[in-house]
C-alpha cells in the first residue's frame, strides 16, 4: 500500500465531508437550494475521496470504482456548479438546467452502472495504476460524456464565484466574501487542472489537486461565512482620510 | 458604471492589499478557467495526446 495514493484522498473525504456537513446545517437554517446542491456536491467530493483511498488500500473492486466514476469524476462539479447557478441565474433557468442535470446524471449512473471493466487497462499507458482511472471503462461511448458535466461544473462553479467575487470587489462591499468566493473559484480550479494532468500522465497531480482543491474550497466558505469586522468597518475610515 | 456606483466606490475602499490583489487572482482565475477550456475542447477533438479522464 502506497500511503500517498490512500492518506491524501481520505484526507480529501474527510475535509469534504465536514464541509458538507457544515454546508447543510447552513441549508437547515437558512434554506436556499444553492446551498442543498452544494451539500450534496460536496458529499459526492467525499465519496470520490473515499473510493480513491479505498482503492489505494485494499486495491481494484468494481463497486467502489463505479461510484468513483459517477460521483468523483463525473458528477460533483456539475452538481457544485448548479448550486451556484441556483444563486445565480434567474429562478426558471435554474430550474431548467436542474432538469437536465437530473437526467443526463440518471443516464450517466446507468451507463456506468452497465458498464464492462478492465482495471489492466489503467496501468497501460501513461498511467501506473496508481490512481484510480476512467481507462477502466471499456464500454465506448462513457468516458466521452464526462467533460460535459465538467465543462458545465467549471464554468457555473469557478465562474459564479469569480463573477461573485468581482461584483463584491467593483462595489465594495462584503470583503469577506469577495475574499471567500476568490479562494473557492481557486479550490474548484484545481481539480480540473489535476484531471487534465492526470491525461498526460503526470503522476500523483489528481489527489494532490483534489485534496488542495477541497481544502481552499473549505477555506473560502468559512471566510465567506464569517465577516471581517475589524478590516470592514477601517475601510471607509481609510476611504475618508 | 453608473453615478451612484462611483460614488460609492469613492466612499468606500477595501484594504491596499487586497485592492490589488483580488483583481489580480481573478484575472489569472479567468485565463486559467479558458485554458482549461482549451485542454477539453482540444482533448475531445483529439488534438491533443493523453489518455481520457
Amino acid at each position: 500500500m502506497n500511503l500517498f495514493y490512500a492518506l491524501l484522498p481520505f484526507l480529501s473525504s474527510i475535509v469534504s465531508f465536514v464541509f458538507a456537513v457544515l454546508v447543510f446545517r447552513r441549508y437547515v437554517a437558512r434554506r436556499g437550494i444553492h446551498l442543498l446542491l452544494w451539500g450534496v456536491g460536496m458529499v459526492m467530493y467525499g465519496l470520490g475521496g473515499f473510493c480513491e483511498a479505498y482503492y489505494g488500500v485494499f486495491g481494484w473492486n468494481p463497486l467502489v470504482f463505479r461510484l468513483w466514476y459517477l460521483f468523483g469524476a463525473m458528477l460533483v462539479a456539475a452538481w457544485l456548479g448548479q448550486g451556484t447557478v441556483y444563486l445565480l441565474a434567474k429562478r426558471k433557468w435554474a430550474n431548467g438546467l436542474m432538469i437536465v442535470l437530473g437526467l443526463a446524471s440518471l443516464y450517466g449512473a446507468v451507463r456506468i452502472f452497465g458498464a464492462q471493466l478492465d482495471p489492466a487497462q489503467m496501468s497501460s499507458s501513461l498511467h501506473t495504476g496508481s490512481e484510480l482511472s476512467g481507462r477502466a471503462i471499456t464500454t465506448p461511448g462513457i468516458r466521452s460524456l464526462t467533460p460535459f458535466f465538467n465543462v458545465y461544473g467549471t464554468i457555473t462553479l469557478v465562474g459564479g464565484a469569480a463573477y461573485s467575487a468581482w461584483l463584491f470587489w467593483r462595489k465594495r462591499v462584503l470583503l469577506h466574501r469577495a475574499i471567500g468566493n476568490v479562494l473557492i473559484a481557486l479550490g474548484a480550479l484545481l481539480p480540473a487542472f489535476g484531471g487534465a494532468f492526470s491525461r498526460f500522465g503526470i503522476g500523483h497531480a489528481l489527489y494532490l489537486s483534489e485534496f488542495a482543491g477541497a481544502v481552499l474550497m473549505f477555506l473560502g466558505f468559512l471566510r465567506a461565512t464569517t465577516p471581517m469586522k475589524d478590516l470592514e468597518e477601517r475601510a471607509p475610515e481609510q476611504a475618508a482620510g | 458604471m453608473t453615478g451612484n456606483e462611483e460614488k460609492t466606490k469613492k466612499e468606500r475602499k477595501y484594504p491596499e492589499l487586497y485592492e490589488k490583489l483580488i483583481p489580480c487572482v481573478l484575472g489569472i482565475i479567468v485565463v486559467a478557467m479558458l485554458a482549461l477550456l482549451a485542454i477539453a475542447v482540444a482533448v475531445a477533438l483529439k488534438l491533443l495526446p493523453g489518455v481520457s479522464y
